[in-house]
Formats: C-alpha cells, sequence, structure tokens
C-alpha cells in the first residue's frame, strides 16, 4: 500500500503517461472501483495542471502535459480554468498581507557577539515599550473612530428614513391631488417609482427597503449612495434575484450630485421586476478598466 | 486521436439494442439509466486520461460495441467492467492502426506537439469567475482561494494552515476543494456561454 505522497507521485506519472500499460489499468481499475482513490487523482490532476499554469514543471513534464492535457476539449477547458483562478488566487495573495513568521531569525540572533546581543536587546525592549503606548492609543483612537461612525451610520438611516417618508408623502400628495382632480386628469398615474438604496445594508437585515409598484410605474429608478471613497469614473450594476439569477446589469453609469454627496441611478424597467427580494451588486470600473465591488445592496419589490 | 470513421465498425446503436443494455444494468429502467451514465463517464475519463482528442466519441463507440455484443447473445456479468475493456482495446486499435499507417507529414492528423494557443477569453472568463466567487460564502471563497494559493512549498504551507483553522483532516480539505472547484469551473462556463449568447 502505497503511501499518501508516494500515491501523488505515481498519479503524477499516469497523468503524463509515464506508466506501463499494466500500471496504467491497475490505476484506473482502482479510480473506477475506490471514490476516495478517483477523488486523489483528480485533485493530482488539478494541481498538475496549476503547475503548468504557473509555470512549475520542468520541460520533458511540460511537452507531456501539452501533448495529453491540449488535445481534449475538456481538459483544455480545465486548462483555461485553472489560468483563470490562478489570477484570482494572484489578486486575493496582493491583498493579504503575508503574516510575518522567520522563525530563524531567533537563531541568527545567536550567532551575534555579546555587545551587539545587549544592543540587539535593548533595542528590542525599546520597541516593545513603543509597541505597547502604539497599541494603547491605537485602541483609543479605534473607539473614537468606531463612535463617530456608528453616529455617522445613524445619521444616515435617519435620512434615508427621511427620504422614504418624503417619497411617501409625496406619492400621497400626488392620489390626494388625483382625487381632487377632474376625471380626465385623474388617470395620469405615476410612470415612475424611485427607491433609494444607502450603503452599510446587509441581507442580514431582517426588514429591507420595499420597492412598490402600482399598475401604472413603467420604470422603477433605483438611486444608490454613495460614499466619499466611491470615486470611479464608471460604475457598473448588476441585479439578482435572490436564488442568484441575473435580472440585468447596466455598464458605464456615472454617478451624480445627490444632496451632500453622490449616488448612481440605475433604471428598471418595471415588467422585469417580479414579487420578491433582490440584490444589486454596484461595481466601481476604474481607468484601466478593472473593476472593484463597490457594495451590495438588498430590496424587495411588492406591486399594489 | 480522434476516432477514426474508417476503422469504426460500422453499426449504429439501436433502440432495442440500448434497452437490451439498460436492462442489463438494473431491474428499473431508471437505475439502469443511471448505472449506463456512471459506465459512460468513466469510459470518458478513460479516454480523456489516455490523451484522447475525443474522449465522449470513444466512449460511445465503446457502448455501441458492448451493446451489440449483448444484442448477439453474449453473456455479461460485470458491464461496467466489460466496457472498459472494450475501451482499451478500442485504444489498442487505433494505436496499431495509427502505427501501420505511414502517411506523408501533411496528411498526419494531428501536429505532433500541441501548441498552446493564447486565450483571447481570458479577461471575460476572469470577470466570470470573479462573479462566480462572489456569490460563494466567504467560509468558501477563502477555503478556495487559499487553498490554490502559491507555489509548492507556500502551496502545502496554506493547505496545512487551512486543515488547523478548519479542524479537519487533509483528506476533507482535498474533497472540499476540489468539488468547490468543479462547481466554479461550472459556473464560470455556463456565465461565458451566457454572455457570447448576448453578445451582438
Amino acid at each position: 500500500m502505497r503511501s499518501q505522497s508516494s500515491n501523488e507521485t505515481w498519479h503524477l506519472r499516469y497523468l503524463l503517461g509515464d506508466l506501463t500499460e499494466g500500471e496504467q489499468v491497475e490505476v484506473e481499475d482502482r479510480a473506477f472501483a475506490d471514490a476516495a482513490y478517483l477523488s486523489d487523482l483528480e485533485a493530482t490532476e488539478a494541481d498538475l495542471i496549476d503547475a503548468y499554469v504557473r509555470g512549475g514543471l520542468s520541460q520533458s513534464d511540460r511537452r507531456s502535459f501539452e501533448l495529453r492535457f491540449l488535445t481534449s476539449p475538456q481538459r483544455r477547458r480545465k486548462v483555461e480554468f485553472a489560468t483563470a483562478l490562478a489570477t484570482m488566487t494572484a489578486e486575493s495573495e496582493i491583498q493579504e498581507p503575508r503574516a510575518a513568521g522567520r522563525p530563524f531569525f531567533t537563531r541568527a540572533l545567536w550567532g551575534w557577539n555579546p555587545v551587539v546581543q545587549l544592543a540587539a536587546g535593548i533595542a528590542i525592549l525599546i520597541c516593545i515599550a513603543g509597541g505597547a503606548w502604539l497599541v494603547s492609543e491605537n485602541a483609543a483612537s479605534r473607539s473614537r473612530v468606531a463612535a463617530l461612525e456608528a453616529e455617522r451610520r445613524g445619521l444616515e438611516a435617519r435620512e434615508q428614513s427621511l427620504r422614504q417618508r418624503l417619497g411617501e408623502e409625496q406619492s400621497r400628495a400626488a392620489a390626494l391631488a388625483a382625487q381632487n382632480r377632474q376625471p380626465s386628469e385623474a388617470a395620469r398615474a405615476p410612470l415612475l417609482a424611485s427607491l433609494i438604496l444607502a450603503p452599510g445594508l446587509s441581507r442580514a437585515q431582517t426588514s429591507v427597503d420595499q420597492l412598490v409598484l402600482s399598475p401604472s410605474v413603467q420604470i422603477a429608478r433605483i438611486e444608490i449612495q454613495l460614499e466619499s471613497r466611491d470615486d470611479y469614473p464608471r460604475f457598473r450594476a448588476e441585479l439578482r434575484t435572490r436564488s442568484g439569477e441575473e435580472v440585468l446589469s447596466r455598464s458605464n453609469l456615472v454617478r451624480r450630485k445627490s444632496g451632500p454627496g453622490f449616488a448612481v441611478s440605475v433604471d428598471v424597467p418595471a415588467s422585469a421586476l417580479a414579487v420578491g427580494d433582490y440584490e444589486l451588486a454596484l461595481k466601481g470600473i476604474t481607468t484601466d478598466r478593472t473593476s472593484q465591488d463597490v457594495g451590495f445592496y438588498y430590496f424587495g419589490v411588492q406591486r399594489r | 486521436m480522434a476516432v477514426d470513421p474508417a476503422a469504426r465498425q460500422v453499426w449504429s446503436l439501436t433502440q432495442p439494442a440500448f434497452d437490451g443494455l439498460l436492462a442489463l444494468l438494473g431491474p428499473d429502467r431508471d437505475i439502469g439509466a443511471a448505472r449506463y451514465l456512471e459506465i459512460r463517464r468513466n469510459l470518458v475519463r478513460l479516454f480523456e486520461w489516455r490523451g484522447c482528442t475525443t474522449p465522449e466519441e470513444y466512449a460511445d463507440e465503446t457502448i455501441n460495441r458492448c451493446a451489440r455484443k449483448i444484442g448477439e447473445g453474449e453473456v455479461i456479468r460485470d458491464l461496467a467492467t466489460y466496457c472498459i475493456g472494450i475501451g482499451r482495446m478500442l485504444l489498442l486499435e487505433m494505436g496499431r492502426d495509427r502505427a501501420k499507417q505511414a502517411r506523408p507529414l501533411d496528411e498526419a492528423r494531428e501536429p505532433r506537439v500541441v501548441v498552446h494557443e493564447p486565450d483571447d477569453d481570458h479577461e471575460r472568463r476572469v470577470e466570470c469567475l470573479r462573479s462566480c466567487l462572489g456569490r460563494l460564502s466567504p467560509d468558501q471563497r477563502k477555503l478556495i482561494l487559499s487553498y490554490y494559493q502559491g507555489d509548492r512549498g507556500d502551496k502545502i504551507k496554506n493547505r496545512t494552515g487551512l486543515t488547523r483553522t478548519m479542524g479537519i483532516s487533509h483528506g476533507t480539505l482535498r474533497m472540499r476543494a476540489l468539488r468547490l472547484r468543479a462547481s466554479l469551473q461550472l459556473c464560470a462556463e455556463n456565465c461565458l456561454r451566457n454572455q457570447a449568447a448576448t453578445l451582438p
């Protein structure tokens, strides 16, 4: 019975066509009979494809790989996917700071002369004391920032609530005016329904904003309020149902002034909005045409 | 290597032959169909692993031959193993036929070395993958990106770190990563297909 690592080497040789016919039959029969073994083989295949994409194969292995893996459409698709995945993992690597961990530093220190060791020790103590002071100052600053942030969110929530109430009052006023008008004027029902979405909402919130569509509404205008840091030349909005099905997407959106800040508006045909819950993903598009997530907004649609 | 039409046996899978095949796989037609699909999947894997250019065609040709044998009255105890055996014979057959035929280089079916063409759809594929990753939970996204991050030594360190953080074995982690990768690939391919359908 081979160990895990020798199994992996064996699988690599199989996948690159380096085994005899009898050995290949042995691997295949075991893979078809043992689901765990098959998964191991497929996992090795995935790692092999990744190694090829990253240029981690020897010249001879690379040649064997190309002869066997670039000949069928299914395997070519696996290689193309691996290339895209390598791009994504590289992006995520840049975003995550590498954790410091240099265990050999301690060993290196012991190699110095005693005077240097003493100086290094005093320097380390000063650094630790300074670090402790910085940590306490940082904690105080963070709590002040957190308090200010909470106050800001409270004010934004209040603004959102006031805007919604204003919208409701305007609708009510329009309805009342329509009642008092001549019968022919009352036929002019609103063609546009508006919804304002503020940042900081999450799917986990128990109540989400509702977009109410009357039968006469043709267009739903969704306004997404931006934070000051969301300064992009263009935006892209993707609207999905709760189950993830894409409803529509809009590109080349630009922000405009809205009150004290900025907002992006998306017009959606009312006919595209069935009753239910929705997710609107807003992405900022930079000058070099890469996209960055700005936020995810959740709302529900009701019909009168 | 594609299945050479001249070498392929002249016999098409008829409905009675297919019914005979399903009947041998199980008393219930649904069970038979499920086992048939599993056999076909394994045949496609076999031909893919052996470097065939058209694994699906080879798998269908193998099943045709098995169904024909059943129709001719051959007694088969384990159809799955029998089909794999027929598949291996087909591979040997094709290999022998190719060795026998000496042909000028410009009439050769495939190049000796396949050159990997640059992928024009790479940007769109990355965007689709980004969108599919966005639909995962944060834990799943972290798992898949950390699992496949780095080269060699870094990769091993990342994976060992993940097993500790998640409190699972290497085998369980490998399985989860593989399943996530497969579903992401499917999601990204669907996204690309939908994009291609909407392009003018």
